[in-house]
């Protein structure tokens, strides 16, 4: 039987994982021209999903990020194969994930907040 | 079931602008070399053109599918003082035109703006629908 969600875990890691797949896209741009830099991206969605699926103890809030160097990327001559509109897209969408899970993560402390708050 | 990325359109904006800056590296390669008489084994530079291709069928990024070199003939400059000149005094000329490749430019410059344009657009609306968590 699948473990019960523990949404602040969830939005936790989700936000640890957008934090991490920042720094790689930092990374990437800085060495924009650097010759032999492969470009770096985050391993999350994938663990997440298993972890979900799966019966064992591990809870969605332990899975960790993952850096890794993808395949597929066109290499340039210098031996680099970033892409500056690639990273620029990759921002927006992680600017937006964080955003949502920030702002998930907010909704949910309310929640637990009004529960615990006894209003006269 | 066929499930749709809800960041779908960054992806393809994305694609779209990466092939317009390949396409415009193809056409800077073609106006800098427009007067190359010799590229190499006694032939002028020979044009080439970038095939986009759609990546998939339906809703689909792009993609710069192959670099092809420009089949139509060499120009033809009489020139006999040249040292590339032939026996009757011709020289062959790349087949380059500088107004299809400045035209060419324009259309690659517009359509990089406007997939541009999409992903600045997406983005607003994706901030507004996370401004329902405020």
């Amino acid at each position: 039987m699948p473990q019960p969600v523990d949404i602040v875990g969830l939005l936790e890691s989700g936000l640890r994982a957008e934090e991490t797949r920042q720094r790689t896209i930092a990374s990437n741009i800085a060495n924009l021209e650097t010759p032999g830099y492969r470009r770096l991206d985050v391993r999350f969605e994938e663990l997440l999903a298993k972890a979900l699926r799966s019966r064992h103890a591990t809870g969605a809030g332990e899975v960790e990020p993952e850096v890794f160097e993808p395949e597929g990327s066109p290499v340039k001559a210098n031996g680099n194969n970033v892409n500056l509109e690639m990273e620029i897209g990759a921002m927006l969408k992680n600017a937006s994930r964080q955003t949502a899970f920030l702002r998930l993560l907010h909704k949910r402390f309310a929640q637990i907040e009004n529960a615990i708050t006894i209003r006269k | 079931m066929t499930v749709h990325n809800v960041f779908g359109p960054v992806d393809i904006a994305v694609s779209g602008m990466r092939a317009q800056g390949r396409h415009m590296e193809v056409i800077s390669s073609n106006i800098a070399n427009a007067r190359t008489a010799d590229a190499g084994q006694g032939q002028p530079y020979r044009r080439l053109e970038a095939v986009l291709r759609a990546q998939a069928e339906g809703i689909s990024p792009v993609v710069v599918e192959e670099v092809l070199p420009d089949q139509s003939p060499f120009e033809s400059i009489y020139d006999p003082g040249n040292p590339l000149a032939d026996t009757t005094g011709y020289v062959a000329m790349p087949n380059v035109h500088l107004p299809m490749e400045m035209m060419n430019l324009a259309l690659a410059s517009r359509s990089y703006q406007a997939n541009a344009a999409i992903l600045k657009r997406y983005q607003k609306m994706v901030e507004t629908t996370l401004e329902l968590l405020r």
